[in-house]
């Protein structure tokens, strides 16, 4: 198990987008979200640590796309 | 470790080769999000993209390289393309919002006609009273009105028949 703490700017990620990323990649890795007051906080641990990072990236990927599919953050 | 990479302005860009990643920071008033979000669509199959904000006036951009590990010409490349794609995004969000009533009144007056014909109860509430459009110039008028004979008015005496008929 690999834990890695992302900080998604507020202004730039949907907080929606997050959470539907979230519950698409759950089944891969663990995740616990925080919200501060200009970030949202996720917390990803891996359920594979040789494919952590790759998972980090493809999260981060899946989450930036869903938010632009949204129309942006707000 | 940051590296530098050749024909990019120094500060703008950080590449780290190891991690076939590279950073460029970028100014949020030459580069709108939109544009940004524009150009990182199109990038996500190619790359990972992940975007912060350093602070208020800057965005960092992260592209990280799908392959295992990219030779420094490829990240350049990558780069490259990036900003060509972001700087033609921001050029064509400058444009959508120079051009945005032009646009709205277009796509309303589009709508407008797909509705079709007005019913007849549209036509027995419409208000035939109002003035079609301003027409200071009296473009509107028929030649006839405007340079046409004047027609006597009732109330003034014909002076040429009472003559006459004297």
């Amino acid at each position: 198990m690999s834990a890695q703490t992302l900080r998604f700017d507020k202004q730039v990620y949907a907080g929606e987008a997050l959470d539907e990323a979230v519950k698409a990649f759950s089944n891969f890795a663990a995740f616990e979200l925080k919200q501060e007051d200009d970030a949202w906080v996720v917390e990803l641990i891996s359920k594979s640590p040789q494919m952590a990072d790759r998972l980090r990236n493809e999260f981060c990927n899946y989450a930036l796309g869903l938010t632009i599919q949204r129309g942006g953050a707000s | 470790m940051g590296t530098q990479l050749s024909d990019i302005p120094q500060g703008i860009l950080q590449a780290e080769l190891g991690a076939g990643r590279v950073s460029i920071n970028l100014d949020a008033e030459v580069y709108p999000l939109q544009a940004l979000y524009g150009a990182s669509y199109i990038f996500i199959d190619r790359c990972y993209v992940f975007i912060d904000r350093p602070d208020d006036k800057v965005f960092r951009v992260t592209l990280s390289a799908k392959d295992a590990a990219p030779e420094a010409e490829a990240l350049r490349a990558l780069v490259g393309e990036f900003a060509n794609e972001l700087l033609s995004c921001a050029w064509r969000h400058q444009i959508t919002q120079d051009n945005r009533t032009i646009i709205e009144t277009v796509t309303m007056q589009a709508i407008a006609g797909a509705m079709g014909e007005p019913s007849l109860d549209d036509l027995a509430s419409f208000d035939f009273s109002d003035e079609a459009f301003d027409d200071p110039l009296g473009i509107a008028q028929s030649w006839e009105d405007k340079h046409g004979k004047k027609v006597q008015k009732q109330d003034e005496p014909e002076a040429s028949n009472e003559g006459a008929a004297s």
